[in-house]
């Protein structure tokens, strides 16, 4: 993106094409360099308060769509939402007017303490209740739609009741909020409980879909033997989930979709290079049915 | 079937170390969260005290950092205001008596790292304040900016600490660390956040206003020459965002 467009504010929606998650280590090279990359999302708790990093957020938000993911709300504590924490997202998305707010079906918070990780509900009627109530008390605060993602998961617990799909189905359903599909979680999930991956896809609402995720993931050997996959966002995407996307792509349509990266961070080109492998599949997709303008 | 709440405590207390977990297979896959959780935290707070983190060493700043997780875990989730009370725990930690200065280094640190991640804030109206009739301007209190502290050490821990970030040995050699207490003011300003030594005077000068007391009462009986110029350069270097009118002093005034 050589200069034109660039000059003035966007204002306008996440475009259906694809983005990269914006790291500390690369705000200096993409305030210099301005690459040409359609759209940035940023971990909204990293810019909370003032000083030189929010200014780095506004001037990237002067030169790019920006999406703001949350990855500390924890919309599925059985306790109340943390008022603080969302006055203080709702403070940046008034201030840097993002295209996209997302956050995610997990929860962190207990007794008042953040644990620092996107923790696995159980799938229940108790926990879908608590999850669309704070949805609901999010999408009211901020006086906008938001999008909820799938998460990776490492255990199931034996009380759950209703398929993941369906639960964030019924989230979409109840509340109205969109949902970030994160295909490499979807691949992760599924190869840790024995899912059908297809099949998740196919059971979620096309219409609801407003973004997509894709990361690396690592394998690991427990000690008993058994094959984890981890969700670590350290390497590139892998063959089976780009795969999976071409999947997602066929049902959802050309949908917005990010790249993420977040242990041993790489060059800034390795993240332009896999954001163009999503590109060659994003063209020549029908647009999607994707609410961008949430 | 537990409950929601009771099953979050219940994976709190196994990720935190305060509980075994129910079987072994469980116990591997929580081990998987419990490593995110914690090197997540650890991380959080290698970033806010990284000259601690030097002069103790990244394996010893590991233990310590667990111990202070599982101690205090955080308040929220905006990680950047993670390890207030670090300090005061390395004061409190048996293993790290041996460094007596560690937690006044701490302290420096978080205070530093306050500074840089405060509200923005715009300094007050300097019009305005030119405006107050001058009997008016000896009961003006002021609210500091967000991002401005002053801090008494015990230990020269400023030199300290710029001598182990700048891997200085030879200003680290220098130190003394019986030269009595310092007197600092920490703020950001527009190439970063700042920290610097005061005289006694001015920082209690200064100490009183960001109080919230009056210039009358901050002044006391050291309305010199110096103390007049350094409130000129607080007003001017935006460390105030408000004034306030306050009530007349009792008794005689000072005016």
């Amino acid at each position: 993106m050589s200069g034109d467009g660039h000059s003035a504010k966007h204002t306008g929606p996440i475009p259906a094409a694809a983005g990269i998650g914006l790291r500390f280590p690369h705000h200096e090279q993409v305030l210099q360099q301005q690459p040409a990359v359609a759209w940035f999302e940023v971990h909204a708790e990293n810019y909370f308060g003032g000083g030189s990093v929010r200014r780095v957020l506004e001037q990237v938000r002067r030169d790019y769509p920006l999406s703001l993911h949350g990855v500390g709300l924890s919309l599925g504590s059985a306790e109340e939402l943390d008022r603080e924490h969302l006055r203080r997202i709702g403070e940046l998305a008034h201030g840097i007017e993002p295209g996209l707010v997302s956050e995610h079906l997990s929860w962190s918070v207990v007794g008042g303490h953040y644990l620092a990780d996107l923790l696995p509900l159980p799938m229940t009627d108790e926990a879908l209740d608590v999850v669309c109530r704070h949805v609901e008390q999010t999408q009211a605060a901020l006086k906008r739609r938001i999008l909820i993602e799938n998460p990776s998961t490492y255990l199931q617990f034996r009380h759950s009741t209703i398929p993941e799909w369906e639960f964030i189905t019924a989230v979409a359903q109840r509340t109205g909020c969109g949902i970030l599909c994160d295909v490499n979680n979807i691949y992760v999930s599924a190869s840790n409980h024995g899912w059908d991956p297809q099949a998740y896809l196919d059971a979620l609402p096309a219409a609801a879909v407003g973004e997509i995720h894709l990361a690396g993931h690592a394998v690991r050997t427990l000690d008993d033997g058994s094959v984890v996959r981890i969700d670590d966002h350290g390497a590139r995407v892998a063959a089976e989930v780009w795969a999976l996307y071409r999947q997602a792509l066929r049902r959802f349509g050309a949908t917005p979709t990010l790249i993420e990266w977040d242990t041993d961070i790489p060059a800034f080109d390795v993240l332009l290079d896999e954001a163009a492998q999503a590109s060659a599949l994003l063209r020549g997709v029908a647009p999607g049915h994707h609410a961008c303008a949430a | 079937m537990p409950a929601l709440l009771e099953l979050q405590q219940a994976l709190r207390a196994q990720l935190l170390g305060e509980a075994p977990p129910p079987d072994e297979e469980s116990a591997l896959r929580l081990a998987i969260y419990r490593n995110t959780c914690l090197s997540t935290l650890v991380n959080a707070l290698r970033l806010s005290f990284p000259a601690v983190q030097r002069l103790v060493g990244a394996e010893f700043f590991d233990a310590s950092a667990r111990a202070f997780i599982r101690r205090q875990p955080p308040a929220s989730a905006w990680l950047n205001d993670y390890g207030g009370g670090f300090a005061g725990f390395l004061s409190g930690f048996v293993p790290a008596a041996t460094l007596p200065y560690l937690a006044d280094v701490a302290r420096l640190e978080w205070t530093v790292n306050r500074a840089l991640h405060a509200e923005d804030a715009s300094g007050l109206d300097l019009a305005r304040l030119a405006l107050l009739a001058e009997s008016a301007r000896a009961r003006v209190s002021f609210t500091a900016h967000p991002g401005l502290s002053l801090l008494r050490l015990e230990f020269p821990a400023d030199a300290i600490w710029r001598a182990v970030l700048d891997q200085d040995a030879a200003a680290m050699a220098a130190i003394d660390l019986a030269s009595g207490p310092v007197h600092l003011l920490i703020e950001r300003d527009a190439s970063g956040v700042q920290v610097r030594r005061l005289n006694v005077a001015r920082w209690q000068f200064t100490a009183r206003l960001c109080a919230g007391e009056p210039l009358y009462a901050a002044l006391d009986d050291r309305a010199d020459a110096d103390i007049s110029a350094w409130l000129a350069e607080h007003l001017s270097s935006g460390r105030f965002i408000a004034f306030d009118l306050r009530a007349p002093p009792t008794g005689a005034t000072r005016e």
